[in-house]
């Protein structure tokens, strides 16, 4: 009873008053620390907060980095396969020009043949043409002397 | 008075030649076969204006050179289609030279019928190779030399005649060097023969492997491979320009090589001659009295039949060392065999045979 | 050619057939030319031959081309050459299509029946054999058995052969085509080289005689029936030569549009379905009358002929497994 009216008053025994001195004060002593400590966690955040910010940014430049090593090696890869296809292509032209080549000196040949058949063939049209000159020499030459004085015009 | 029969030549006998070691018939024995026969052509017809007096002082000339370094030799001359009103150069010549031995000389006179039968080109009036063919196949000589009657033999190809060095199966060739008009009508001798300065222009080279230029000048060869080449284009009687050439393109076709034999030979220029006269007839080739030069001459040739040379012709003595070809159809080959225009062929280690020059046909 | 047949057989029997009919422009010289050639080489290469011409079906008022023959090659001394000329009867007789002017593989069939020799090539009358081929033909490293094949190397048409030497023959620049042949059959100018052991031959009994309304592909299809019956075909190696691309080539354009007109038949048949001859193949029946010591007279009589129809023997090539 007389706690309680020590209480109504606002009044505490002072052992109690003592005991709650002294867990005020370690209380305090305890805000102080975890005062302390919010502020060493608070420092220690904004350290990682830098940190991360710095994490962030290097994570940024990496990705940065990487994008730009990703763009290049699409660049390479496309490279790469242009390069192949250049190359295929010069393979390909390689087979073609051999083929070419090929096909020229066949034509260069067949072109040699029939020069050759050509030319024969011009020289014996030389000969034709001379001997139906002899004939027809001769044909003129025995018609007109087929012709019979009789058979000549008269005026 | 009746002349002696006319003789059937046999054919098919490498020399179709009245000569053999027996006699003739007229007592007559002809001399031991020479070493070389020189085959000639012509006729009196003031070719290249002075023609006789040439032919006789290139005559003594070569007579004369042959028989001092003891070389065998004899003259083989046919007289084509003579002029009928004109002497016979067989009836001049052993005036004009005395010192020609008749027993070296076989004068051929062949019927005029035979120029009118065989050409095919009216403008030709004269068949240079079939009348050479004529005497190729009457010679008797181990070698035959086909030449003319303008040319002087130089000192290096009487030498290789003189040294019996020269090997059957070749065709032996010499440059021809032309000397100018002016010493046409100079006796010439070696100091004018070989002086540079008579020179009408450098001295031709013999370019291999055809060898050609004034092919017609010398071709050299035994008489057997002649034989069985059979002479010169009898198929293609369009032109006589080219068919010298056209020999050598059918002798390297055949196998037979054609070599530098190392000295030249000695031609007087003279009017009418091909080598000045050429470019009168450019543009209009089809005019010139030699036939049109730019037929195929280098790239096809010909297989004769086995009548060339006239073999045929029934051959009539007229007198020592003297006949004269009497016209026979029966001589005359087709007046078109086109199966005898073939191509050369090419032979391992040989040249490129023939060439194909593209010419205007108008 | 000596008058009198040696009296040991030969190694080789070359059959050629012909007749003095121009074909193909101067037939008689490019025979003449061709032979002298092949004789000289085989002969230098101690190659001991014969050659069977046959002269099929000559023509009237021609000499015969066997007489020619032996006025030409009297110089040749050591070699035999036989000339069987054939009665005009038996191609009017024989023949199923009025075009076909020459039945060229009876004919030759004609020559393998009296062939003497231990190995026979029937060939044509304008091959020029290669240096290769008489080289291995003077080794006689041959089976019986085998059918030998050889390509044939065209050389340009109208090109001068009468000084033919394998200089010549075996320059690049000669040469327009190379008809190159392929297992299993060879065929391609089959006609112009096929060397087989004449028991072979005999067992084979010769090229179609049942199929008689071409001429074309009938040497194809004895390849075919070699093949089916058995026979190792081979490519001897060296090849054969041959001037100009053939008649054949020439013409063959102008029956593109109606095959059935040409001169050697219709192209078309087909030539996969070989055929068993009769035992009379050959004219083996036929009698014989003596022209003169080289030459016989084949004398017409209806005993040699077969039926003109012989369906039973017209079959179907074996089906074979390659022998791996």
């Amino acid at each position: 009873m007389i706690k309680r009216a020590l209480r109504a008053v606002g009044l505490v025994r002072l052992v109690k008053y003592t005991a709650a001195v002294e867990q005020q004060k370690k209380a305090e002593l305890r805000a102080r620390k975890l005062a302390q400590q919010v502020e060493e966690v608070r420092a220690d955040s904004r350290g990682w907060k830098a940190k991360a910010e710095e994490a962030h940014d290097q994570l940024k430049k990496a990705q940065a980095t990487v994008a730009e090593s990703a763009k290049r090696a699409e660049r390479a890869e496309k490279l790469r396969v242009e390069a192949e296809h250049r190359l295929a292509l010069d393979g390909k032209r390689k087979v073609d020009l051999v083929a070419l080549e090929t096909q020229l000196e066949e034509s260069a040949r067949e072109l040699a043949f029939a020069r050759e058949q050509l030319m024969a063939i011009e020289v014996k049209l030389d000969i034709l043409e001379g001997a139906a000159n002899v004939l027809d020499g001769r044909t003129r030459t025995v018609s007109a002397q087929r012709r019979t004085p009789e058979r000549e015009p008269t005026v | 008075m009746a002349g002696p029969e006319p003789c059937r030549l046999s054919v098919g006998h490498p020399s179709v030649n009245p000569l053999s070691s027996q006699s003739d018939g007229t007592g007559v024995v002809p001399p031991a076969d020479p070493f070389v026969s020189l085959v000639l052509t012509g006729r009196n017809d003031d070719h290249g204006a002075d023609f006789k007096a040439r032919f006789f002082r290139t005559l003594r000339f070569n007579h004369r050179e042959l028989s001092a370094r003891g070389i065998l030799h004899e003259f083989v001359f046919v007289e084509w289609a003579p002029l009928s009103d004109r002497a016979r150069l067989v009836d001049m010549v052993f005036n004009a030279i005395p010192e020609l031995d008749p027993s070296v000389c076989q004068w051929y006179v062949v019927d005029p019928r035979y120029q009118q039968e065989l050409s095919l080109n009216p403008r030709l009036v004269y068949l240079e190779f079939l009348a050479k063919n004529v005497g190729v196949r009457r010679a008797r000589g181990r070698f035959v030399l086909t030449t003319n009657c303008d040319v002087y033999l130089g000192r290096k190809v009487l030498d290789a005649f003189a040294r019996g060095e020269l090997k059957s199966g070749v065709v032996y060739r010499a440059a021809r060097h032309d000397l100018k008009l002016e010493l046409g009508e100079v006796i010439l001798d070696w100091p004018q023969l070989e002086d540079p300065l008579n020179l009408d222009g450098p001295p031709r080279r013999l370019k291999p492997p055809f060898m050609t230029g004034a092919t017609g000048d010398f071709v050299l060869l035994d008489r057997m491979t002649f034989h069985e080449i059979r002479g010169f284009n009898e198929i293609y009687r369009v032109a006589r320009i080219g068919v010298d050439g056209n020999f050598i393109v059918k002798a390297l076709s055949c196998g037979v090589p054609v070599v530098d034999i190392g000295g030249p030979v000695y031609h007087v220029n003279h009017r009418d001659s091909y080598h000045l006269s050429r470019d009168v007839y450019v543009g209009r080739e089809a005019e010139a009295p030699w036939g049109n030069r730019r037929w195929h001459s280098a790239g096809v040739i010909y297989v004769n039949p086995p009548t060339w040379g006239l073999s045929h012709a029934p051959v009539r003595q007229e007198g020592p060392h003297r006949w004269r070809v009497d016209f026979s159809w029966d001589a005359v080959p087709p007046l078109v065999d086109l199966k005898r225009i073939v191509l050369p062929a090419a032979r391992l280690g040989g040249p490129e045979p023939g060439t194909y020059k593209y010419v205007s046909r108008s | 050619m000596t008058s009198e047949a040696g009296n040991s057989a030969p190694f080789l029997t070359i059959v050629v057939t012909g007749r003095n009919d121009d074909f193909g422009g101067d037939f008689n010289g490019r025979f003449i030319r061709a032979l002298r050639f092949n004789h000289a080489q085989l002969s230098a290469a101690g190659v001991s031959h014969e050659f069977v011409f046959v002269e099929w079906a000559p023509i009237e008022k021609r000499p015969h081309l066997a007489s020619v023959l032996r006025e030409e090659l009297r110089d040749l001394v050591g070699a035999e050459l036989r000339s069987f000329v054939v009665d005009r009867a038996y191609h009017e007789a024989l023949t199923l299509n009025p075009r076909l002017q020459f039945h060229e593989f009876i004919a030759k069939n004609v020559g393998i029946r009296r062939a003497r020799g231990q190995f026979v090539l029937t060939t044509n009358t304008d091959i020029y054999l290669s240096r290769g081929v008489v080289n291995r033909l003077a080794a006689g490293t041959f089976e019986t058995g085998v059918l030998y094949r050889a390509a044939r190397h065209d050389l340009k048409a109208h090109i001068d052969v009468t000084w033919a030497s394998w200089e010549l023959l075996e320059d690049p620049r000669n040469c327009e085509i190379v008809n190159t042949i392929h297992p299993p059959c060879f065929t391609n100018a089959s006609g112009d080289f096929l060397l087989l052991d004449t028991i072979s031959y005999h067992r084979l009994r010769g090229f179609n005689e049942v199929y008689r309304t071409a001429k074309i592909h009938i040497d194809g299809n004895f390849c075919v029936k070699a093949h089916a019956t058995g026979l190792i075909l081979e490519d001897i190696g060296p090849p054969v030569y041959h001037v100009g691309r053939g008649t054949l080539h020439a013409q063959v354009g102008s029956y593109r549009e109606n095959p059935g007109d040409a001169p050697w038949g219709d192209i078309r048949w087909k030539s996969d379905v070989v055929y068993v001859n009769t035992p009379g193949w050959g004219l083996g029946s036929a009698p014989e009358r003596r022209l003169d010591s080289q030459s016989s007279f084949l004398e017409f009589d209806w005993n040699a002929i077969g039926p003109m129809v012989h369906l039973k023997g017209v079959v179907s090539p074996a089906t074979r497994k390659e022998i791996a």
